[in-house]
């Protein structure tokens, strides 16, 4: 599966601080790719250097297998659709009115203001000024303008921001349909692990500009795989005694965590350990939260 | 371009910029009205010149509001529902300001004229003494248009680059003042302000006898220094400005 978006060592520094650093990031085509990290950590900054807003201080961006570049960049953008931080409305006008002036500038089809108005769920708001919507019309409207061109590549940039939970599913469920309907590769940034966690397919976890995870959101529930926590009388003497049998163990307050293991291995540790007068008074599952992970990879609560 | 332009027309809808303009005239009608009513038949003979005097000085404090007030009608919308962020991913960055400055430059264009008129008019009802000077009120309305449009120019590079309206609006009312103020100046003085060049461009002079307390008007040659000096000004105001524009980042 090809890349639609690969960049390379992307920087952005402002004076001497880094707003994003090295920064390699891959999305492949067809994918819901969720941006992940927490407020203020580079998400909105990348997104808007890979749509030309911003000027990399370093490195490249590849967009539909082209580097883009300041001749190129709005010939690439053709094929993009994007939304970043807040939607872009005229308030005096209504719905229609606003896709009418997005739509004749992107030179596309007029039936496509009545299309994406349909996907969007705003068709009876059309003739509404824009100032009377509510805010999650306001962001199905800025979703509208992304995919008047029916792009091959969205970018949304916290589209659920500031939205209910019934926006936000609605939003959502959205975004879900597009890759299926319409063959769009997705790239949508959130600092709430449980929106990407129920959208995205591939995962770039971002943290003080740099990136510290990339991968499927599989491999990244692979992190929360069990493991036992251990407590016994003696920890000393249990952790030389796991480590001569081969036993990983890692301390953690008054426990030692060890992989989950067959039921037979840990009745043979009870055993020996009971043989050794170390009396095991805990042994527990335990289950590492998406949450857990996340808070590891970017080092902050997490925004929940 | 068409279509960049075009879409400057519908963002103006309901908006109420034509209003402005044609209040701004109103005000010159009313002022040129009540300046020629206490003229007698004797300075009637004069009445071009006198028009083609006052309006100038008018025209400090009129054209500068009108620039202020469309320049930034006209941008407040992009800065209320963040667009640029969006525009500039649709069209180059340079074209939204060209069309912004010709789609205002239109209101420029409707005000030059509509003192045009204002002045033909009551000229033609007043019966001026003398031909119409066609010549020097098309130098009239060249000269206006030019000093309007750096001044536009100059409103429109703040009103984009600056989110609160109220700086453009205060710098445009203030920047008219001096430039009225600044006639009581040497030229020299003059030519550095923008907003004094509807003076600097003015075709004609005045006399006034202390002890008679009679005014008498003559034709001045035009300043060709002075229109040299405006057209650079124009061009580093909307080059510069664009350029500005095109660099920062949303």
């Amino acid at each position: 599966m090809s890349n639609i978006i690969e960049t390379e060592g992307l920087s952005k520094q402002y004076g001497s601080v880094y707003r994003v650093k090295d920064v390699d990031l891959s999305v492949p085509e067809g994918a819901i790719y969720g941006f992940l990290g927490p407020n203020g950590a580079g998400k909105s900054t990348t997104l808007k250097m890979i749509l030309g807003l911003a000027k990399p201080t370093a490195g490249e961006i590849t967009v539909f297998g082209k580097r883009v570049n300041s001749k190129n960049r709005l010939e690439n953008l053709k094929n993009v659709g994007s939304l970043i931080e807040s939607p872009s409305y005229y308030g005096h006008l209504t719905g229609a009115e606003n896709l009418r002036i997005f739509q004749t500038l992107r030179g596309v089809p007029k039936q496509n203001i009545t299309e994406v108005l349909k996907i969007v769920r705003l068709e009876n708001q059309q003739n509404k000024k824009v100032s009377q919507y509510s805010l999650g019309m306001k962001q199905r409207l800025g979703l509208a303008s992304a995919l008047l061109g029916y792009p091959k590549l969205l970018i949304l940039d916290e589209p659920t921001n500031g939205l209910d939970p019934a926006g936000i599913q609605e939003m959502r469920e959205l975004i879900q349909s597009l890759p299926r309907k319409f063959g769009m590769t997705v790239v949508v940034s959130s600092h709430l692990l449980s929106e990407i966690d129920q959208l995205a397919t591939r995962v770039g976890i971002i943290r003080e500009g740099e990136l510290v995870y990339q991968d499927s959101l599989t491999k990244l529930h692979q992190y929360s795989q069990q493991h036992l926590a251990v407590r016994t009388m003696n920890n000393e003497v249990t952790k030389s005694f796991l480590s001569q049998n081969g036993v990983a163990w890692e301390a953690q307050d008054d426990y030692l965590i060890i992989p989950q293991m067959k039921d037979s291995m840990i009745a043979e540790i009870s055993k020996v350990l009971g043989q050794n007068n170390i009396g095991l008074v805990r042994i527990e599952e335990r289950k590492k939260s998406l949450e857990d992970i996340f808070l590891e990879l970017t080092g902050t609560a997490v925004s929940l | 371009m068409s279509a960049a332009i075009g879409m400057e027309v519908l963002k103006t809808k309901g908006r109420k910029i034509w209003l402005v303009v044609a209040v701004m005239m109103a005000v010159q009608l009313l002022w040129a009205g009540w300046a020629i009513s206490n003229k007698d038949a004797n300075d009637l003979v004069q009445g071009w010149m006198f028009f083609l005097y006052q309006f100038p000085m008018l025209n400090c404090i009129i054209m500068p509001v009108i620039a202020a007030v469309v320049a930034s009608r006209l941008s407040d919308v992009e800065h209320k529902g963040q667009t640029f962020k969006l525009l500039e991913t649709i069209i180059p960055a340079p074209r939204i300001f060209a069309a912004k400055f010709i789609w205002g430059s239109i209101y420029m264009l409707s005000a030059a004229l509509g003192q045009l008129a204002i002045m033909i008019g009551m000229g033609f009802v007043l019966h001026f003494g003398g031909p119409v000077p066609w010549g020097a009120l098309a130098s009239y309305l060249f000269f206006t248009l030019v000093v309007s449009l750096t001044i536009y120019a100059f409103q429109q590079v703040v009103s984009m680059l600056v989110a609160n309206q109220m700086v453009p609006m205060t710098l445009g009312l203030v920047g008219g003042f001096i430039g009225l103020f600044s006639m009581f100046f040497p030229q020299g003085f003059q030519k550095l302000i923008l907003w004094s060049y509807y003076g600097v461009l003015m075709q004609v002079g005045m006399n006034w006898d202390e002890a008679t307390r009679a005014t008498d008007f003559y034709w001045t040659g035009i300043d060709w220094v002075g229109l040299g000096l405006i057209l650079i000004f124009f061009g580093l105001i909307y080059g510069i400005g664009r350029t500005l524009f095109v660099r920062r980042e949303v």
